[in-house]
């Protein structure tokens, strides 16, 4: 493990060994206390959501910054023209269940009646193979931009022991968009913590994926789920 | 307690009656409640009680039910405050700017009234006011300022020996620090005296907001201290047969009080101490009105002479900010813009587009707010901290940095800067948020003060003050005098907005250097109606839905 890379999340060019896909968040100081309190074993679960909530909200604006948008000019309501831009229609969420919800709501504050789709993968107890029970997307989701969204990424070594590797599962996850003809360039990952490793695993595999995160560190807070629902 | 606080009746229809006792607890300006109670006598306190008096009034003796005097002016006066334009209902009562286009403050205009005892300084004071004609009056009196008594002395009023007619009764060091921060525009909390325990009362009257400040009181010529913070010193020269017929009739009529006892206390305490201490002082006197009140030939050459001084001192602020030439000048360090990523980008087309719905209008607008926010929070000083993690390893993050900032709270500029008081709330939970009115007057093109409402202590918070628009800055402006008049710090005030136009940026960096602008766009110009361009319309309207 690389205790230096914690400080270091702030954009660090020398870092970016990990691709040009790979979209790191500005890191204020307001940020990194979010992540803070998320990481803090001691925080309340009820401080917890609340900071989560915070920070999803902040990793989907800046999400859909990663959409396309053309450029138009508006009249104000003085009479003077102002150059804007338009962001274009076709897109839509989806959620890796079950932690992936936990930012939907993030995704339907910012558009209101975005769709979104969910698919629900497994790992298998014994080979730690992931397996998709469930996927319901838009009917038209081959021509669609699609926000993947799951909050944890890891792999199996850097996880708790016996948990399953969550970078495979996003893994299986575009499988089954690929299998639903979703182009590869139409996929952003949102996520809030990565290991390193998962962000190679993830990227290797899919090299035109685009990948969203708040923070890449050795150790992910796998905690995530269960705290934010409550499920100990 | 006798501080009359004259505000316009109908400036603020909504907090009218507020003025009641819990005025006392909140920084909150006090509202006339309107012309319906007449203007109440001053309640002189008697100087040296005698065992057989009954207590004065239970009004201003029973603690808890205190009640602050709200005086009114004639109900004529008030109409012609309320302007209607088109549909529109404009108040035109606020108060003006009271400093500079520096933001540098006007010292207000502070009128000393003396006299013995039943002279009719109350009178005077009340027609000089009524004749003035200008809003934010406050009158202070010597009465709040009579010491505290120990026990023995308390004894000794008690058994009628206490001299309340002797200089040394008074907290004159008290008295000319009051005075100073009245005159210096502050805000200031003045002790409330109970005549009965002769002990000050824990709640304070909070006095914020005037331009004109008389204040009076039997010996307020004795202190050089005092008499150098007056522009204007009157004395009110009342013929000692009539102040004792009035003293008489007021005590045994109003007080019930036994006619030798009144006798007994003036020829001990009340006499002597005018001769001594009162009437020496009327040589510092600029003039002195003989007959008090009844005098309307000296009564109106005060006015006059009031009149000139305050115009003298007032000049037509906005327009001189909208002249000021930025041109060409940098943009202030101390501004703060969102990053103008493409969502920005796009939120400002929903926003700033005419045609845009109210529905689409709002969502897009909170959106932004919230980015505005958490853009600012983290402008708040934060340090390094190391906590646990449940997966055993030390985190290395960070935290508000709690030696530096020990309270945050929002105010807000009505109306449109009430519209990001929901994403500040969505952020920081349990936020406290102060208010503060500012509207401007149609006749002259003026921002005025209308109503301030803010947080207890606001002086040791973090201030994130928000406004939707900013164009010339004067309301900007007002709302940052009104937090430094609270005694709240430069530096840690924060001044949100969605768009600002250049020259709002400027005035307000100009006035004041270290306050924090934060904005998410700083458009380039402002029109001859003071509306930015090209700007967003009016927020406010746009928001709430009520264009024409």
């Amino acid at each position: 493990m690389e205790p230096d890379l914690i400080q270091n999340s702030v954009a660090h060019e020398t870092q970016d060994d990990l691709g040009p896909n790979l979209i790191r968040m500005k890191i204020t100081d307001q940020i990194k206390e979010l992540q803070t309190v998320l990481r803090d074993k001691s925080t309340s679960r009820s401080d917890f959501i609340f900071h989560a909530d915070r920070l999803i909200r902040l990793v989907v604006e800046e999400g859909l910054n990663q959409l396309p948008y053309t450029k138009c000019s508006v009249i104000t309501p003085t009479g003077y023209p102002y150059d804007g831009l338009k962001y274009e229609r076709g897109n839509c969420g989806v959620s890796i269940m079950r932690s992936g919800e936990a930012m939907e709501q993030g995704l339907r504050d910012c558009c209101r009646s975005i769709r979104i789709g969910k698919i629900l993968i497994q790992s298998d107890e014994e080979t730690h193979v992931a397996k998709v029970f469930y996927a319901k997307f838009p009917p038209d989701i081959h021509k669609r931009k699609v926000l993947l969204m799951y909050p944890i990424m890891n792999t199996r070594e850097d996880g708790d022991g016996c948990k399953s590797s969550t970078g495979n599962t996003v893994i299986q996850a575009i499988n089954v968009l690929r299998e639903h003809e979703v182009k590869e360039h139409n996929i952003i990952i949102l996520n809030l913590f990565t290991t390193p490793a998962a962000v190679r695993s993830v990227l290797q595999t899919f090299p035109e994926v685009k990948l969203l995160t708040s923070e890449v560190h050795p150790v992910a807070p796998n905690h995530f789920g269960t705290k934010y629902f409550g499920t100990d | 307690m006798d501080q009359l606080v004259f505000k316009p009746p109908g400036s603020l229809p909504s907090s009218a009656g507020s003025a009641s006792s819990d005025s006392d607890k909140d920084n909150e300006l006090e509202v006339d409640t309107g012309s319906d109670e007449p203007f109440e006598e001053s309640v002189t306190p008697p100087r040296t009680p005698t065992k057989t008096v009954p207590p004065k009034s239970p009004v201003k003796t029973t603690p808890g039910k205190r009640r602050s005097r709200t005086t009114s002016l004639s109900a004529t006066k008030s109409a012609a405050r309320v302007v209607t334009s088109g549909n529109r209902t404009i108040y035109t009562a606020g108060r003006p700017p009271w400093y500079n286009s520096q933001g540098e403050l006007k010292e207000a205009f502070v009128i000393g009234l003396c006299g013995g005892s039943a002279s009719g300084k109350t009178t005077v004071a009340k027609k000089i006011i009524e004749a003035l004609d200008v809003q934010w009056v406050s009158v202070l009196s010597m009465d709040s300022f009579y010491k505290v008594l120990t026990k023995e002395q308390h004894e000794e009023a008690a058994r009628n020996e206490y001299n309340f007619d002797h200089p040394d009764s008074f907290d004159f060091d008290l008295m000319v620090q009051t005075l100073r921060r009245l005159k210096y525009g502050k805000r200031v909390d003045v002790p409330i005296y109970n005549f009965q325990t002769h002990a000050r009362e824990k709640e304070k009257k909070t006095l914020y907001g005037a331009n004109v400040v008389i204040f009076e009181g039997i010996m307020t010529f004795c202190n050089k201290q005092l008499l150098e913070l007056m522009d204007m010193k009157i004395f009110v020269d009342t013929d000692s047969d009539v102040r004792l017929a009035r003293r008489l009739k007021r005590d045994i009529t109003e007080r019930g009080r036994e006619i030798e006892g009144v006798l007994k206390q003036y020829h001990k305490f009340v006499k002597p101490a005018y001769d001594h201490y009162i009437a020496p002082t009327m040589v510092h006197a600029d003039i002195i009105v003989p007959r008090g009140g009844e005098n309307k030939i000296a009564l109106n050459l005060i006015v006059t002479h009031v009149h000139n001084q305050l115009q003298q001192r007032g000049f037509m602020f906005r327009s001189k900010l909208a002249n000021a030439q930025y041109e060409g000048q940098p943009l202030p360090s101390t501004l703060y813009v969102l990053e103008n990523t493409s969502q920005v980008k796009g939120l400002h087309t929903f926003i700033r587009n005419k045609k845009t719905s109210r529905d689409e209008f709002i969502f897009y607008s909170k959106r932004l707010m919230r980015l505005l926010i958490e853009y600012a929070l983290s402008m708040l000083p934060h340090k390094k901290v190391v906590v646990d993690t449940p997966q055993g390893i030390p985190y290395e993050g960070m935290k508000l940095d709690d030696s530096k900032v020990k309270k945050v709270c929002g105010v807000s500029i009505l109306r449109a800067g009430e519209t990001i008081e929901p994403a500040l709330t969505e952020v920081l939970k349990d936020i406290r948020l102060g208010k503060i009115l500012i509207q401007t007057n149609l006749d002259t093109g003026e921002p005025e003060l209308h109503y301030v409402r803010l947080p207890k202590d606001i002086k040791d918070y973090h201030v994130i003050l928000s406004d939707a628009t900013v164009a010339t800055g004067a309301a900007a402006m007002m709302a940052i005098r009104v937090l430094l008049d609270h005694d709240v710090q430069e530096e840690n005030i924060m001044f949100l907005s969605l768009v600002m136009a250049a020259q709002g940026v400027h005035t307000v960096a100009y006035a004041f250097p270290k306050v924090k602008i934060i904005s998410t766009a700083v458009d380039p110009d402002v029109n001859e109606d003071f509306h930015i361009l090209p700007g967003i319309g009016n927020f406010g309207d746009r928001y709430f839905g009520t264009e024409l």
